[in-house]
């Protein structure tokens, strides 16, 4: 059976139960072994003994460069934005595209302040500001275009309105639409952490 | 002795990558990496490095004419000799290893241990290649331009110094040193130089990439570990040289066949 998103933990974990997303669209999932299944996400690595599924294809099984293919496909954006602390906003957005693809930087501001926009609106900025300098949305923010930027066709989040106040939390309540406006057919999940494990 | 094993291939590791991937540095984001590694090692660096070289080579000048009751010729030959080769190259490596070395291990160390290189990685983006190259580059350029500049103090500011504090006609030293001066003392102090600074980058970039641990108390023990073996390869390199250039090593201990 293909999944979109899928993960058996280890046998041995007890509170942990299996993870199983098969229709695109959006989704709030909340499990016990949400650390677990991030960092297997994150690295595409799973645990010994467990189980990652994503885009239907068995990471465990997958050879390097398959698992580097699928890093591309898959965008994934932590609480904490998982941001470069010596690069500003910008350098932290273009990173990945001016180390892959360099040709596509000089549109590349004009595409970025266009999602900004879809996406709230920030201050001007932004872009110059040091991840030391920045609140928690906006990490949050600027991790959630950068991974949007490669048009991913799964996108794994941690729980983004988590700590921030009732507007920023409407704000990131849209990022799911903008995603899936913009990649229609895409998968769009919200890791939660479920109390007790039930 | 396991764990000296794995750290000399470790090092060796990096530096074989660096050599290897080289070409990395035309990538935007890795060439702004090395601009920002010789500005931090080598341009904000150069400020520090004044006083020290001058008062170095004021007390070479000095020491030779006023304690061993020697001629400006050579006095002027012992500066060349000991800060051409031997003084500024080392001076500039504990330089940057008192600077860059552990400012180098410990930032590697911190995003170590906060996922900053697990971020990389995410983006499909080769640690060592955006991280270790241009530190590598980067330090060992500066550490050569910090070299030339270390030298032209010390040589410059010593004799213009001992001309004002010990009464020696700065035109005279100048002569002699005009006389005595070779190309190749230049040459062999940069290529030492240019061994430490690489030696001292590849190594503080092993300590902050292999913390030894996940909390904030595992920095400050690679960083000691950077510096210390950081220092520790400096003067083996310099052993090395000094036995390749004189035959001898070791104070005399190692003696090459004549």
């Amino acid at each position: 059976m293909s999944a979109v998103l899928g993960y058996e933990p280890v046998p041995e974990n007890e509170l942990a139960e299996r993870v199983w997303v098969d229709a695109c669209g959006s989704h709030r999932v909340a499990v016990a072994c949400k650390e677990e299944l991030l960092a297997a996400v994150r690295e595409l690595r799973p645990r010994k003994g467990a189980r990652l599924v994503l885009l239907g294809a068995d990471v465990g099984e997958l050879p390097e460069a398959e698992r580097l293919r699928l890093l591309c496909r898959v965008g994934f954006v932590p609480a904490d934005g998982g941001l470069i602390s010596s690069l500003n906003a910008w350098e932290n957005i273009s990173l990945p595209v001016a180390y892959h693809a360099p040709a596509r930087l000089p549109g590349l501001l004009a595409q970025v302040r266009a999602l900004l926009d879809e996406l709230g609106g920030v201050e001007d900025s932004l872009l110059g500001k040091l991840p030391e300098n920045m609140t928690l949305y906006e990490k949050r923010l600027t991790a959630f275009v950068r991974a949007l930027l490669e048009n991913p066709e799964l996108v794994v989040v941690e729980n983004l309105a988590a700590g921030l106040g009732p507007t920023k939390r409407r704000r990131v309540a849209r990022f799911a639409e903008v995603y899936q406006a913009r990649c229609p057919g895409a998968t769009y999940v919200q890791l939660e952490e479920s109390r007790g494990g039930s | 002795m396991f764990a000296v094993y794995r750290e000399l291939e470790g090092t060796a590791h990096l530096l074989t990558h660096t050599v290897r991937r080289l070409g990395v540095l035309r990538l935007p984001p890795v060439m702004e990496e090395l601009v920002r590694q010789i500005y931090f090692t080598g341009a904000s660096a150069t400020g520090g490095i004044v006083l020290r070289g001058a008062f170095i080579g004021t007390l070479i000048i000095a020491y030779v004419i006023e304690v061993l009751a020697a001629d400006a010729a050579l006095a002027v030959k012992m500066l060349l000799w000991v800060v051409l080769r031997e003084v500024g190259p080392l001076i500039a490596a504990v330089l940057v290893i008192q600077r860059s070395g552990t400012a180098v291990a410990t930032e590697l160390a911190l995003k170590e241990i906060s996922g900053e290189i697990a971020s990389l990685r995410r983006m499909r983006i080769d640690p060592q290649d955006y991280l270790v190259v241009p530190r590598v580059v980067g330090m060992a350029a500066s550490n050569a331009a910090l070299t030339l500049y270390v030298q032209l103090i010390a040589v410059g500011g010593g004799m213009v110094l001992s001309s004002m504090m010990i009464n020696v006609p700065l035109n005279e030293m100048l002569e002699h040193f005009f006389q005595l001066a070779s190309p190749l003392d230049l040459v062999y102090s940069l290529i030492k130089s240019v061994l430490f600074g690489a030696a001292i980058a590849v190594v503080a970039c092993y300590h902050g990439l292999n913390p030894g641990g996940t909390s904030i108390n595992a920095v400050p023990r690679a960083v000691i570990r950077a510096v210390t073996e950081a220092l520790l390869l400096v003067m083996l390199l310099n052993v090395i040289f000094a036995y390749l250039a004189y035959g001898t090593a070791f104070f005399g201990l190692v003696t090459a066949e004549q």
